[in-house]
């Protein structure tokens, strides 16, 4: 077989739909790796980092944000017929990101609030996963996401394997690097046990609780933690506030948010406008706030 | 120098920990002698180990726990905090006087030390066409645990017998452990979700130690249980502990054991969680369960890893990792093409299934030590001790199977029973009912005999075929002069009893099985206290199956119960005969033909089998054929038994007595003396 070595360079892309460009930024965060990478990929589009620019074809493409204008959602398509492989990045672009908490408001009455013209905004009523609009071959999560798996993918696209990305919940993490849990031990409400790993367990090293960038796990119960938070203690609205993060439009905290009456300030109930209107309204003001136990009923 | 010669998982090529815990007992049996280290000197015990070059991995507080972790000095002890634990739930608390170790288990164990995660394996490269591996070494760290609780040294034990006991090895565990000192102390504060008890792991630790602290107001009762502790206690500032806190300590250690109780009945659960399969409880668990892996995390014996790697970018080289994996990940069960396990439910059945019983069929253990650590540190609260006794409901509380204590056993105590009522059963079948009986005689268990004695006639050992309200039916043929003069008693005549004697049938094993009773003639008489006892709880059982073959329809017992047993509707009752007369429409043919007039799967089934020796071989072979294991087939055997208490000799079988041993036996026990010749 031929070595590595020998194999033509691979032809790497990068663009952007609704994002902030944290996540590929992260490609340039592999600073010691860079010049290794050099030697098997030829970065031919990444208007951040260079102003060659190339409309394709990709061997690999990587797509940061979530399709959020009328614009983006031609964009993408094309830009899927280019790529050989479609890898998303981050949580805009695997689960909507946070501007897709849009979704459950009233579009125009947004742009009609926020914009002296809102008839200059041309965007989307929604803001919403590429997977939506065209298949994708690779997801890489986090907001942002992971230099190690953004690495590990890179990498096993040079070799020719499958990137080795575990499916697992964040306490896994946690548990490895002998972190006390921070639900257990504090009360503090984690998104962590629902959770997709690869953030190392970041904000519970720090004492925090996870908010669920990474997005859920396979399986993800976010009905159960949901209703764990519920026996902790916590009103429907704030067990909707804790889901209703970076990847709240993902399906399975979607449907606790919705089972919960809807994001905080929402400001037109797309789903479940009956069940919990008015506690909506004054429910981001819980951040920090302690729960009791979870777990004691049943 | 300190390790050498310690009992420990060092001992031997074997490499089990069984090999140490032999040595430990007999360390157990020698340290009448305790020392006594007061609470101002504990510090120096931390100081000598250190002087001996090892880190002292001891209770401290990290991030809002105690846990395992490096301490510089006895300053780092949580002196003065206990811990609040219940299910999903952990705080520090003040305890407000000074002990050192007034609190039970945190979220890490010496797993962490012992079997660390990650643990570096390799370095693949590929040179051209060539390829290469290399070991990374990994120096074992000298370590002293200090503060090891005894459901804790069982997970090690456990661990010695996972990772060194059978063929394959962990070498780096076997470093580790080797290396390794362990300081125990024992649990004078009961946690609320311990149960130690249940397991038998705890709260006194037993051995696996070198030495064992226990924590009295003062300072520390001190027992060695190594040389390695020996040397140690030796440059210690100890005198001999003097009686009183020696039995304060043990006092102690018992009033722990007194508040866990016993939460987690542990009698039959092998087989009652592996006949729980199809439980509908598993979906039930699955809803709250998030599959999040903190279970087996924290769990000091769970020890499922995988090897990760990480790849240069050229593929030329890639280092390997072992990391701690869980049954309850994605990836774990899967392949190309699917998961077998992709279902929560599924996972959270591999897990309980596997601590609680096919770990007793692979390591001879359970793989669950009772430290609670799965119950606190589940984010949801998931309490596997009420889990176990929704999916396996122990049995109602009643005492254990434990053999009644005859009220009279020794040849020549007999006690006296009046014939109450004679029944004829067929030509040559008598069942006597005897009354004016000792209730202790009363609370003998279907399965159970009596010797039956009249003066002048040799004592004959006969089955008790019914537990009345205060009688008990004894089923006689005549066959000799004996039994003839036996059947022959009227109302009014006394007899000579002892007894009840022997092992009854297992019924609490029977629990959520299927139960299938086959027996010829005569041999419905033992069974009959079987089947009264399994119809009145009859929800415990799931199908009830009962195969009867006779000589003859003449021949058939209890023929008016018989049928009373078939028009009940929740129990199958299958009759046959050798020979049929004119009065009989049924099958003929012996008892195994009856099984196939109805479906059913042996995996589910338990077996009670009475007959001629003949027919219960005949039968076993088809019970084998439906897949019946050998350990869920009762026989109960027929020998010349004499005085009914193991001391004649008479009925022995192999190493076996039968009236002792038996009547009743798993064909497991039996093994191949089972339907041998001339045994």
């Amino acid at each position: 077989m031929p070595t590595a070595a020998a194999r033509p360079r691979l032809r790497v892309g990068v663009a952007k739909m609704a994002s902030c460009d944290g996540c590929q930024l992260t490609l340039l965060d592999l600073e010691d790796e860079l010049l290794g990478l050099a030697e098997r990929f030829e970065i031919v589009e990444f208007p951040e980092a260079s102003s060659a620019r190339s409309a394709g074809p990709f061997d690999v493409l990587l797509v940061e944000g979530s399709v959020s204008t009328a614009d983006q959602a031609v964009e993408i398509v094309e830009l899927r017929k280019q790529a050989k492989r479609m890898v998303t990045i981050g949580a805009c672009a695997n689960h909507g990101g946070i501007q897709a908490l849009r979704n459950w408001s009233d579009h125009d009455a947004f742009r009609a609030a926020v914009y002296a013209h809102p008839e200059y905004i041309e965007s989307l009523a929604t803001a919403t996963p590429v997977s939506d609009y065209v298949t994708v071959d690779a997801e890489l999560n986090g907001c942002p996401i992971s230099p190690i798996q953004l690495r590990e993918l890179l990498a096993s696209v040079a070799i020719g394997r499958r990137p080795q990305i575990r499916e697992e919940s964040v306490c896994l993490a946690c548990k490895r690097r002998s972190v006390v849990c921070v639900m257990v031990s504090q009360g503090i409400p984690c998104l962590g046990p629902v959770t997709q790993s690869g953030c190392g367990a970041l904000c519970p090293r720090f004492g925090r609780g996870c908010y669920g960038c990474y997005g859920p796990k396979e399986q993800a119960n976010a009905a159960g933690l949901g209703r764990a938070f519920e026996y902790g203690g916590r009103e429907g609205a704030e067990v909707s506030r804790l889901f209703a993060g970076f990847t709240g439009w993902a399906p399975p905290f979607r449907e606790v948010i919705d089972a919960h009456g809807g994001p905080p300030g929402r400001t037109n109930g797309r789903a479940n406008d009956q069940t919990n209107g008015q506690a909506s309204d004054h429910a981001s003001d819980g951040g920090g706030a302690r729960m009791e136990d979870p777990g004691h009923a049943r | 120098m300190v390790t050498e010669g310690r009992p420990s998982v060092a001992a031997g090529s074997s490499g089990s920990g069984v090999a140490a815990g032999a040595d430990h007992r007999s360390a157990h049996a020698a340290r009448r002698s305790d020392w006594f280290l007061s609470r101002a000197n504990l510090g120096v015990l931390i100081d000598v180990l250190h002087e001996d070059g090892r880190t002292v991995i001891g209770p401290t507080v990290v991030d809002n726990a105690i846990v395992y972790d490096e301490l510089q000095s006895v300053a780092d002890l949580p002196v003065g905090l206990g811990d609040e634990q219940a299910p999903g739930h952990y705080r520090i608390v003040e305890r407000g006087d000074q002990r050192a170790f007034g609190f039970t288990v945190g979220p890490i164990s010496p797993k962490r030390w012992l079997f660390p995660s990650p643990l570096s394996v390799n370095v693949g490269s590929r040179d051209g066409r060539s390829v290469a591996f290399d070991r990374v070494p990994n120096d074992p760290p000298k370590l002293a645990f200090l503060g090891v609780r005894a459901c804790e040294l069982a997970a090690m034990g456990i661990h010695d017998r996972v990772l060194l006991g059978g063929p394959y090895t962990d070498e780096d565990y076997r470093a580790r452990r080797e290396n390794a000192l362990v300081i125990a102390v024992n649990c004078t504060a009961a946690g609320a979700t311990c149960f130690c008890t249940s397991m038998g792991t705890g709260p006194e630790a037993r051995d696996g130690f070198d030495l064992a602290l226990t924590e009295l107001d003062d300072g520390f009762v001190v027992q060695v249980g190594s040389p390695a502790g020996a040397d140690l206690v030796a440059r210690l500032p100890v005198r001999a502990a003097d009686t009183e806190q020696a039995s304060s300590a043990a006092e102690a250690v018992a009033r722990v054991a007194q508040e866990i109780g016993d939460p987690v009945p542990i009698a039959g659960l092998h087989d009652r969680l592996l006949a729980q399969f199809d439980s509908p409880e598993w979906a039930r668990i699955a809803e709250r369960c998030l599959s999040c892996a903190n279970c087996t995390m924290v769990c000091p014996t769970c020890f499922c890893n995988t090897i990760i790697q990480q790849s240069a970018l050229d593929g030329q080289t890639s280092t390997s990792e072992r990391i701690w994996d869980s049954c309850f990940t994605a990836g774990f069960a899967r392949v190309a093409g699917g998961n077998f396990r992709s279902r929560p439910r599924d996972r959270y059945r591999q897990w309980l299934t596997h601590k609680f019983a096919t770990w007793v069929d692979q390591f001879d253990s359970f793989g669950c030590v009772g430290c609670g650590r799965c119950i606190t540190w589940c984010p949801v609260g998931i309490d596997v001790r009420a889990e176990l006794q929704a999916i396996a409901p122990p049995l109602a509380p009643r005492p254990e199977p434990t053999k009644p204590r005859p009220v009279a056993a020794a040849p020549g105590s007999y006690v006296t029973g009046r014939v109450m009522a004679v029944h004829q059963e067929t030509v040559d079948v008598t069942t006597l009912t005897v009354g004016a009986l000792d209730d202790p005689f009363l609370a003998g268990e279907p399965g159970q005999f009596a010797m039956v004695d009249l003066p002048s006639f040799p004592q004959l050992p006969i089955s008790i075929s019914r537990y009345g309200r205060d009688t008990v039916d004894f089923t006689i043929r005549a066959a000799g002069p004996a039994t003839a003069a036996l059947t022959g008693l009227g109302p009014g005549d006394e007899l000579g009893l002892r007894g009840p004697l022997g092992a009854p049938w297992p019924i609490e094993r029977a629990m959520v099985h299927d139960v299938v009773i086959v027996t010829g003639g005569i041999g419905l008489a033992p069974l009959r206290p079987l089947i009264d006892a399994l119809l009145a709880q009859r929800d415990r059982f799931d199908a009830i199956r009962l195969y009867y073959g006779a000589r003859t329809p003449g021949d058939q017992l209890y023929r008016e119960e018989l049928r009373g047993w078939a028009a009940r509707g929740d129990m199958e009752v299958e009759l046959t005969v050798d020979r049929a007369d004119d009065t009989w429409t049924g099958p003929v043919g012996v008892v195994t033909h009856l099984f196939d007039r109805t479906t059913w799967e042996g995996s589910r089934s338990l077996a009670f089998v009475c007959g001629p020796e003949r027919m219960m071989e005949a039968t076993v072979d088809e019970l084998y054929a439906r897949g019946l294991a050998p350990d869920r087939i009762f026989v109960t055997l027929e020998r010349h038994m004499q005085c009914g208490i193991g001391l004649c000799g008479h009925c022995q079988m192999g190493r076996l007595f039968v009236c002792r041993d038996g009547p009743v036996f798993a064909l497991s026990d039996l093994g191949d003396i089972f339907g041998r010749e001339g045994i």
